[in-house]
């Protein structure tokens, strides 16, 4: 990607040009989108189809103009990818976020922009059908217009398309808190090697992406209780382990095992790295279920459904049906940083709530679309924990970190550690902004994490039945600023802001 | 027969000794003077001043009307680029040290006989082998499979608690008169005894019995020794031998409990990278501090591999001090093997030995099918096929003339092994079993030629 000799001797060391025109092709295709939910609107013969047709056109004039003008000719490089990524997501909520306030369906910018950074980032928080600081009443859910629904689902469905391309084709290649580990994961072996060009790899992992959306579109729309709309719109959150609805209480609404079972399922899959989906669809079913991260994911997901759903039998005195029916969807929803409810878990006893606040801290498998810490470096970090008890005992004893059969070395520990430490800096500072706005302990660490973690319903103010319009706008701000550090594996956003990264 | 030695070290010296008093005609080509003098000064040997890699040094060395070039000079690649150069000359066979596996793995890119190397040697393999099994049959201090593992030569040490130690070898079977089975030598403070009926066993002797598989046990347990089951197993350094021996002990079905100490920190990591049943250690082995902080006292084996014979002895002692069950060093100097009896460690490993009977299994490879040299005994175990001109066809053992120094020690014919005693009577086309001091190993080819 980088070659040297190849690049002219005045590039620039940050070259504003070649970020301009890639930022524009992409601001192009933001507009292209933006024509989905513009036809939506016009079949379901709503007003705000001014509104999409504004915003995309503005999009795909300014956009292909910019690409026009500043035609990417330098190979792109390292400080480049990281403004880039970075500045993707960001002026990708604010530009998405115009159709929300051109329709006059939010009164505030700051709303519409944290909406759509919610949907970018697959978070899926919300500020529909709450009352602002201001005082102004939001509108409920089920009274946006379907077009705007739709572009809320669409936004989760292509933040998760992006994210599957950095986290498995851009970011291993700058070594990002550990990600290079899924790079070689398939540069190990030949014979099963998703070709390295970032296109292919894309419209490999892309593939499958609209497949298994397919699918679940499918299933949901089998069921009496959805019509086609919900299930194309619960299938792209899903996918993106978004956590936006068609409905104001979530797949509650729905009220149907079978629609709990497809999306508990297809909210496992979305939590898997896209790599070893490929793997499993060229018949390697070996490498897929004999992957460590898959395992350890799998494990915890069923150590938690029993924890919860006994707890919820035992102390909550629910039935044993309901029990596992609802700990299992929030015990999934929550790993894999969905959002979906089906039961208002603030309700909870106190022990059950806990055990899954505990997984406000894990997140999907590296490669997914899931946000959080990721099920690889916590594997890690257990295996860390573990060879350093072994290392009190053993004092000289040379003990290697293996992940599997593959060996973690020192410097990629390092860089996972250093990702793990920066969360919980960063959970910290965003819990103390929001206590600092007057919020309780519990909804101010609630709301951080669950933005940081993309994982959208928190506790306290901010549980699954409230949602977020009532914070002043510094505090939605604050809270859509952790979702994009989150989101992009925080080094990446972080680093922009180092005087290394400017300096020469 | 012509041999070319190319290489004066450890290995070459020793197989120059071997085969020359076997009365081969010997010629040793080494860089280095004084290896040269060595050989010169103690054996009747032609030695030549030379890089083994130059061709008219090999001519001058005799390589055209050699018979067989043995290539064991320390560097793999004069090994092989000699073994070339030899083929080209005309020697008929060759055999060369190569401790590179690349090119005896099953889908080698260049197998080994398109560099001209008929046998390909790697002692350090060998000897990992050899502790393998020694490690696997855990009383015993040698152990040779023979006729297709029906048969097996084992090595054990009498303890004084034996109730054999003091008896007769007549007395001896007679108290295990159920099965057959044939004492084939004794080693006792260093000296070979090829026993007799009337010989006693006393307490330490090494004693070496033929026997059938079966009754492996039932010997070991009248040598003194319980059958041990060795689950810890302690590895002190991670030389080729050590890292040999980790890696099969590794790929066992066997749930091990393995410790190796290697002192070099690259080395260690290396090891420790690629072995994961294997807790590797960076440290001194034959620092006490270490051995206890990780518990010499409870392993079950402690096998010495380190470069430093002396100090692979020192280790042992220090582990049968600990009562470790079974200690086990690699030395390179014959002259410590008998020591081993001496202090009471369980089993030494002769790397030199191990290389030297890997090659003259090669040599003698006419109607003698393998020869297996023993540790710390000067004999061997040779396989014959009995010819059409043997001369002891037909006649019970009892009453044949057997020289000095051999021993039948079993026959196995059409696939049916028999412990040979003195009725027993050899048939043409069987093969028979023979212990042999090396100086009766040529006549025992001129009986069954």
């Amino acid at each position: 990607m980088i070659d040297l000799l190849n690049q002219r001797v005045n590039r620039p060391r940050i070259d504003f040009r070649l970020i301009t025109g890639i930022l524009g092709g992409l601001i192009f295709c933001l507009g292209v989108a933006l024509l989905a939910p513009f036809f939506v609107s016009l079949i379901y013969e709503e007003s705000s189809w001014v509104a999409f047709l504004i915003t995309a056109s503005f999009s795909m004039i300014s956009g292909g103009l910019l690409f026009y003008f500043f035609r990417p000719e330098n190979e792109l490089r390292m400080r480049e990818a990281f403004l880039i990524v970075t500045l993707t997501w960001f002026l990708g909520s604010i530009i998405g976020a115009f159709p929300f306030t051109l329709s006059g369906t939010l009164e505030f910018y700051t709303d519409a922009v944290f909406e759509t950074m919610s949907g970018l980032s697959t978070t899926g928080a919300t500020i529909l059908g709450g009352v602002t600081a201001e005082g102004v009443i939001n509108p409920a859910i089920e009274d946006l217009d379907k077009s705007l629904l739709f572009w809320r689902s669409l936004s989760h469905w292509l933040g998760g398309m992006g994210i599957i391309v950095l986290t498995l084709a851009l970011l291993p290649l700058f070594g990002i808190g550990g990600m290079e580990l899924f790079q070689a994961e398939y540069s190990g072996s030949t014979s099963d090697k998703i070709t390295p060009r970032i296109q292919e790899t894309a419209k490999l992992l892309w593939t499958i992406y609209l497949g298994l959306t397919l699918v679940q579109a499918l299933l949901l729309w089998a069921h009496p209780s959805m019509d086609l709309f919900e299930a194309v719109n619960h299938a792209f959150s899903t996918l993106a382990t978004g956590g936006f609805s068609t409905q104001n209480s979530s797949v509650e609404a729905f009220n149907s095992v079978y629609v709990d079972v497809v999306i508990i399922l297809f909210m496992y899959l979305a939590g898997i790295n896209f790599a070893m989906h490929f793997r499993l669809f060229t018949g390697n079913f070996s490498s897929f279920f004999r992957n460590s991260e898959i395992k350890f994911y799998t494990l915890l997901i069923i150590i938690f459904t029993l924890g919860v759903s006994l707890a919820l039998f035992i102390l909550d005195t629910y039935s044993l049906a309901d029990s596992f029916r609802y700990g299992s969807f929030q015990v999934v929803s929550i790993l894999t940083t969905t959002g979906f409810g089906t039961d208002d878990y603030s309700l909870w006893l106190p022990f059950t709530g806990s055990l899954l606040f505990l997984l406000f801290f894990t997140g999907g498998c590296a490669g997914s679309t899931g946000g959080g810490i990721k099920m690889i470096r916590l594997l890690i970090i257990v295996k860390n924990i573990r060879r350093e008890f072994k290392q009190i005992l053993h004092p000289q004893a040379i003990l290697p970190l293996r992940i599997g059969d593959r060996l973690i070395d020192q410097s990629t520990l390092r860089t996972i550690l250093g990702f793990f430490v920066t969360y919980f800096i960063i959970f910290a500072i965003g819990a103390l902004g929001m206590t600092f706005l007057g919020y309780d302990f519990l909804s101010s660490a609630g709301a951080s994490i669950a933005s940081l973690g993309n994982i959208g319903p928190a506790w306290g103010d901010f549980g699954p039945a409230d949602n977020y319009a009532g914070i002043p706008a510094a505090g939605k701000w604050l809270l859509l600023i952790l979702m994009m550090v989150g989101r992009l594996e925080l080094f990446t956003v972080l680093v922009i802001f180092t005087p290394f990264f400017w300096k020469n | 027969m012509k041999i070319l030695i190319a290489g004066a070290g450890e290995i070459g010296y020793e197989l120059s000794r071997v085969l020359s008093e076997e009365k081969h005609d010997v010629t040793v080509l080494d860089v280095h003077k004084d290896a040269l003098k060595k050989v010169t000064d103690n054996l009747d040997v032609l030695a030549i001043e030379g890089n083994a890699t130059s061709p008219l040094t090999l001519v001058e060395a005799g390589v055209q009307v050699a018979d067989i070039m043995i290539a064991v000079t320390s560097v793999d690649e004069v090994n092989i680029i000699a073994s070339m150069m030899a083929k080209r000359l005309g020697v008929k066979s060759i055999i060369a040290r190569v401790r590179n596996d690349e090119f005896t793995r099953p889908n080698a890119p260049i197998t080994p006989s398109e560099l001209g190397i008929d046998v390909l040697i790697h002692p350090e393999l060998s000897a990992a082998k050899e502790i393998h099994q020694l490690i696997k049959r855990a009383s015993a201090s040698d152990i040779v499979s023979l006729a297709d593992g029906h048969i097996q030569l084992i090595g054990v040490r009498f303890e004084q608690h034996s109730p054999i130690v003091g008896k007769t070898l007549e007395d001896f079977s007679g108290l295990y008169d159920s099965f057959s089975f044939r004492v084939v030598a004794i080693s006792r403070r260093g000296t070979t005894i090829i026993p007799r009926g009337s010989n006693r066993i006393m307490a330490l002797d090494q004693v070496f019995i033929i026997c059938k598989t079966d009754n492996l046990k039932t010997l070991i347990g009248a040598a003194g020794h319980q059958e041990e089951s060795i689950r810890r197993i302690m590895i002190a350094g991670g030389t080729e031998v050590g890292h040999i021996l980790a890696r099969k002990l590794n790929n066992d079905d066997q749930k091990w409990e393995i410790k190796l100490i290697e002192p070099d920190p690259d080395l260690a990591v290396d090891i420790a990278n690629e072995l994961k049943n294997v807790l590797v250690l960076n440290g001194n082995p034959t620092d006490p501090n270490l051995l206890a902080i990780e518990g010499i006292q409870e392993m079950d084996a402690f096998i010495s591999v380190t470069d430093d014979e002396e100090s692979n002895l020192i280790s042992c002692l220090m582990a049968k001090h600990m009562e470790v069950k079974k200690t086990l060093a690699l030395v390179s100097k014959s002259q410590y093997v008998p020591l081993s009896q001496t202090i009471g460690l369980d089993a030494v490993v002769n790397i030199k030995a191990a290389a030297s009977d890997e090659i003259h299994r090669q040599i003698r490879s006419g109607n003698l099918l393998t020869v297996k040299a023993l540790q710390g005994i000067n004999a061997e175990i040779i396989e014959v096929i009995a010819g059409n001109k043997c001369a002891v066809l037909n006649t019970p053992i009892h009453s044949l003339k057997l020289p000095e120094g051999m021993v039948i020690g079993g026959i196995l014919n059409n696939g049916s092994s028999e412990i040979a005693t003195g009725d027993t009577v050899i048939r043409k086309g069987d093969r028979v079993i023979i212990f042999a001091t090396p100086k009766a190993i040529s006549k025992v080819e001129e009986i069954f030629k």
